[in-house]
């Protein structure tokens, strides 16, 4: 350990060596570790430099002077001739070296030699606002580094880079990777004929800021059932619940009841004592197979046999009779496949007609990911607020959420959940008894 | 013997994995993984069976498939990602030590790509690969159009940060731009939701929604997230899309944008459009033409070819000569009144649009002067009003800047477009309030002479229906018309209301009418009064006919077989006798109706047994589906004679009175 002492301030021991006499024990520790030294030290420097400076570090010029005056012992031999100092100067002379630390701003600290001092700044400094930030990003939420520039060029007529070949290149040309045909595969529709839903729907009448009657009638009809549908499912449900909570209730209370009457009757009940078993007499009855001889095989071969040689005849000969008309049959299967393509044909275009359009649509049932898809939000004025006027519309819907909603449908990306917070480990909550810790 | 095969070496378990599975591999964060997914368009697939598929023990909800996964491994994008990823540990790392100075620096070298070096990213190569032509991209524009004019209306929030939002606005207004200059809208709706636009760009019907002003509320249950990865790279589309566009009615992109003008909510005013400098811009234009035409050879064949063609054959040639060039709409609509229809005009996108008789519909307003008063909305009109040829949009100067007019009273306004109802009380004893927000010098009520007051409906509807509608239908207080619905598709044989009565009624229904006609004018003749409760009554008896058609179709033939065999018997009566035949049905024009009823009814007949030939080749299943569907046809059928009958009567009623 290094011990701070003046020079001058000399301690008057003669020089040792340091004495540690054990590293063991609680000596040793760092808060039992004599330190007085050390102390003595920095008090004498604090001292000197109160009085003036460290005199080890002063010029020799500081220290010493040529001395020109008289006798300094003159005084001690004639004392009463010497003019003695005040004791209050003698006071104030003792005073520290080191000028005091004003605590007051003066004006006049404004005025400097003009050369203006350096504003001391904290290069490293943080706020607390972009620590937040750093978190975040640390967290993985960092904002989006697509850099964002007009487009300055035409993409789809871009001229194909110049192949640059180089003679002394031997390597051999990059390959690309080819496109997988999955990746062109349309995205998985929710909807239940399997069919990609336009992104925007085409609006019906009904969506319009000022309908026509029958179409509004139309729809607020759809939409007052379906909400009536909902509230009785719902109202079922709830019914439902509590006639299972009522009979858990009813059974559990049964089961006590037994219980009881069990405890109760456990040496009156029959017992084996009194010759009754239970799940003794359980022997297998079933008669044990046979085996089959060798006649009864012989027959079953037979037969066999027989079954299919006349299956094969039966074959065959309707095949004859239908080789003969073989023209007639394919004319019909012609006509057959031409009318079944008609019909569908008309069932196709009426189903991509309603498609295109808003409306309820019939979801597969298999959902896609973990989470269901989020419902429709109703988009009906109701009567009452009908108006006439674009000014006093109000809109309905969330544009927003049908957005992704949308998304979701087409398959474009799976439905998720917001999830505010994470799982956290559950706490055991127990009772402190300190209410019960007191004296009177 | 075969090699016995292992579980999980073949099969779905080798074509599909799962989402942890291809996170895995591609050494990635959840999030990274599902925004490079979103921009390459690599979907989420089911497998058959998922049991087949996954080997864990808990439940996998997503899989992709393998290919798709591996061949991310080369995109450039995800070695972008991975630094990312690398970037997020030092930091985490620094600030979990407390150097918190060092994790700045890490985040501030790697945020200032030009000083560091390390350049941020772009999806073009992205946009281009999706979209391998133009054409693509137009096709999928509704989506990118509908999400950005959302996006755009969005009030900025943590999530959505302003800077997105403004390009957002950019972006859109730019394309508006385009829009007007190309005279390509063709229908908008005003729908609850919001307003739906339909633009015809280059041969595709692009339809987008866009909300209302300060409507979106921002709900819980959506993703900004993803959101936001979709917003990025639609940015980048319309970007492109936009440039295209600019490019080719020889424009400048970007067009010069005001930021001034922009601060006071001038919107499209904002942007200042400036052709390709006059002599080289065209040249380089000639040039581009050059490069996009077909060799003069093979288009001069495709001519001769087409002149072969009938002209009625326009579609199929329209469609050829889009694909045959880009072509320059600026001169098109220049040359706008040569003939339609002519195959060999080296433009295809005058030939797709219908023509109306006489007058472009996209001039529609173009020599108007239109004022919107202060509580319209303005940027919908506006866009609407300038990309139907309207010049001079002027408006109440709380609206925002841009206008062409501030001042109400400029005697130059040929309409107005008000939406507040006409105040009765007069306003004179007040005097005239003086409103310092507003420019409006008028008091409440006052009209200015020479001009026309509308309310904002009449510009959609007389959008849509491509003529000018009467204004004083849509005059302020008026009841106005119901807003119908442009893009519903007219089927055949369902009502209406916007064409005349004759037009779409069936045969059969027809003369039914005219049955009832008769039978009215006889009831008139009795009773006078009571022809409209006759009329009622007579519709519930077709509407009972039309549920009991096939039997009364039984009934009738059997009367008619009688009828003509009765006549068959006079007539031998009248030849044994020496007499002419008294012709029973003097009348020639119901004898007409009669012939025609049941040629009517005989085709009917016949159409019925084919559809039940029909019906019975197919499956069970497909025949229960296709029951369905007749079912519900027949329903809605019957409305719309329903509705057509009570139009009739409407109509009966009004002519009666005139």
């Amino acid at each position: 350990m290094p011990v701070l002492r003046s020079a001058t301030a000399g301690s008057g021991e003669a020089p040792k060596q340091f004495s540690q006499p054990s590293r063991k024990g609680k000596k040793a520790w760092r808060k039992n570790v004599d330190v007085t030294e050390v102390e003595e030290g920095l008090r004498e420097l604090n001292d000197e430099i109160i009085r003036g400076g460290v005199i080890r570090e002063k010029a020799s010029e500081d220290l010493f002077v040529l001395d020109v005056a008289g006798d300094s012992k003159i005084p001690q031999k004639f004392p009463k001739h010497v003019k003695k100092g005040l004791k209050a100067d003698e006071i104030i002379n003792k005073r520290s070296a080191v000028p005091a630390v004003p605590m007051r701003k003066r004006p006049g600290d404004k005025t400097t030699d003009g050369v203006i001092a350096a504003k001391r700044q904290r290069t490293d400094w943080v706020s607390h606002k972009e620590l937040a930030r750093l978190r975040k990003v640390a967290d993985g939420h960092h904002e989006s580094t697509v850099a964002v520039k007009d487009a300055t060029f035409d993409l789809w007529d871009a001229p194909a880079e110049p192949v640059a070949q180089d003679p002394t290149d031997f390597l051999p040309e990059k390959v690309e990777a080819k496109v997988p045909k999955s990746m062109k595969q349309q995205p998985l529709s929710l909807l239940s004929n399997g069919k990609q839903l336009p992104a925007v729907p085409k609006p019906t009448g009904g969506y319009s800021y000022n309908p026509s009657f029958p179409e509004y009638e139309k729809r607020l009809a759809e939409e007052s059932t379906k909400a009536i549908e909902a509230e009785q499912k719902r109202l079922e449900a709830a019914a439902a619940e509590a006639a299972k909570l009522e009979a858990a209730a009813r059974s559990a209370a049964e089961a006590d009841a037994a219980e009881e009457r069990a405890n109760m009757s456990e040496w009156e009940e029959d017992s084996e004592w009194e010759g009754f078993q239970s799940g003794v007499d359980e022997r297998p009855s079933a008669k044990q197979p046979k085996r089959k001889t060798q006649a009864q095989r012989n027959r079953i071969k037979r037969r066999k046999e027989e079954e299919q040689l006349a299956k094969h005849k039966a074959e065959m000969k309707t095949r004859r009779a239908q080789e003969q008309r073989i023209k007639e049959i394919a004319a019909e299967v012609e006509d057959k496949e031409k009318q079944k393509a008609l019909v569908l044909a008309q069932a196709a275009a009426e189903e991509s007609d309603a498609d295109s359009e808003i409306g309820e649509e019939k979801l597969r049932r298999k959902q896609l990911g973990k989470y269901k898809l989020p419902e429709k939000d109703l988009e009906l004025v109701l009567p009452d607020e009908l108006q006439e006027s674009l000014r006093l519309l109000k809109p309905e819907g969330n544009l927003l959420k049908d957005r992704y909603r949308s998304m979701l449908l087409r398959g474009k990306v799976e439905s998720r959940r917001h999830i505010p917070f994470k799982k956290q480990a559950r706490k055991k909550v127990t009772e402190k008894w300190t209410h019960k810790d007191f004296v009177i | 013997m075969a090699r016995i095969k292992k579980k999980g070496q073949a099969g779905a378990a080798k074509n599909f994995v799962t989402r942890n599975q291809a996170i895995r591999k591609l050494q990635l964060s959840l999030p990274d993984f599902r925004k490079l997914c979103i921009w390459k368009g690599i979907y989420p697939r089911e497998p058959r069976s998922k049991k087949k598929v996954s080997k864990s023990s808990t439940a996998s909800t997503t899989f992709y498939y393998t290919k798709d996964i591996q061949y991310l491994l080369h995109e450039p994008l995800v070695q972008k990602f991975r630094d990312h990823k690398s970037l997020e540990k030092k930091i985490s790392r620094a600030l979990g030590r407390g150097d918190v100075s060092d994790a700045k620096r890490l985040e501030t070298n790697a945020s200032r790509p030009e000083k560091t070096g390390k350049p941020t990213y772009t999806l073009d190569h992205v946009v281009r690969e999706r979209y391998p032509t133009f054409v693509d991209a137009l096709r999928d524009l509704d989506d990118c159009l509908s999400m950005l004019f959302l996006f755009a209306n969005l009030p900025s929030t943590s999530m959505v940060p302003a800077k997105m939002i403004a390009r957002c606005e950019r972006l859109c207004l730019e394309f508006q731009h385009y829009l007007i200059v190309s005279k390509s809208l063709t229908k908008s709706f005003l729908s609850i939701k919001g307003i739906y636009y339909q633009a015809n760009i280059q041969g595709e019907d692009v339809l987008w929604l866009v909300p209302y002003r300060f409507n979106q509320r921002i709900v819980g249950d959506v993703d900004f997230r993803i959101m936001g990865t979709f917003v990025e790279f639609y940015m980048t589309l319309l970007g492109f899309v936009n440039f295209r566009l600019y490019t080719s009615i020889g424009l400048k992109y970007p067009p010069k944008f005001d930021a001034v003008k922009d601060e006071n909510a001038a919107e499209l005013g904002a942007f200042t459009l400036e052709g390709k400098t006059l002599i080289g811009g065209e040249e380089q234009k000639k040039l581009e033409d050059v490069a996009h035409k077909p060799d003069p050879k093979v288009q001069a064949a495709v001519n001769k070819v087409l002149k072969s063609i009938t002209n009625g054959d326009s579609n199929g040639a329209a469609a050829e000569e889009a694909k045959n060039g880009d072509s320059d709409e600026v001169d098109q609509d220049a040359a706008g009144a040569i003939d339609k229809f002519e195959p060999a005009a080296p433009g295809g996108d005058i030939l797709l649009q219908p023509s109306y008789n006489g007058t472009n519909p996209n001039s529609l307003f173009s020599n108007f002067t239109i004022y919107l008063s202060r509580e319209t909305p303005r940027q919908p009109l506006e866009f609407i009003l300038k990309s139907f040829g309207c010049k001079r949009v002027g408006w109440d100067a709380v609206l925002g800047g841009g206008a062409f007019t501030t001042d109400e009273l400029d005697p130059s306004i040929t309409h107005q477009i008000v939406d507040r109802p006409p105040i009765q009380a007069s306003m004179d004893e007040d005097g005239d309030g003086e409103d310092n927000q507003t420019a409006q010098k008028l008091a409440a009520n006052r009209r200015v002479p020479g001009r026309i007051y509308v309310q904002p409906q009449w510009v959609w509807d007389s959008v849509n229906d491509g003529e000018l509608k009467e204004p004083h239908l849509y005059a302020p207080g008026a009841s106005l018309p119901p807003h119908l619905s442009p893009f519903v598709r007219k089927v055949q044989g369902a009502y209406d209301p916007t064409m005349p009565l004759e037009d779409q009624e069936p045969e059969h229904e027809a003369l039914e009418a005219g049955d009832d006609d008769e039978e009215a004018d006889a009831d008139e003749t009795v009773e006078g009064m009571d022809v409209a409760e006759s009329g009622d009554e007579d519709e519930d008896e077709d509407e009972e006919d039309e549920d009991e058609q096939d039997e009364d179709d039984e009934e009738e033939e059997e009367e008619e077989d009688h009828n003509d065999a009765l006549q068959r018997q006079i007539e031998l009566e009248a030849e044994m006798a020496g007499k002419t035949v008294q012709s029973k049905t003097a009348n020639p024009k119901t004898k007409a109706k009669e012939d025609a009823r049941k040629a009517l009814a005989k085709k009917a007949r016949e159409e019925a047994e084919d559809l039940e030939r029909a019906k019975g080749m197919l499956s069970k299943k497909k025949r229960k589906l296709f029951e369905q569907m007749q079912y519900t046809n027949n329903k809605k059928s019957a409305e719309d004679a329903k509705l057509r009958s009570k139009r009739r009567k409407v109509e009966k009623e009004k002519a009666a009175k005139a």
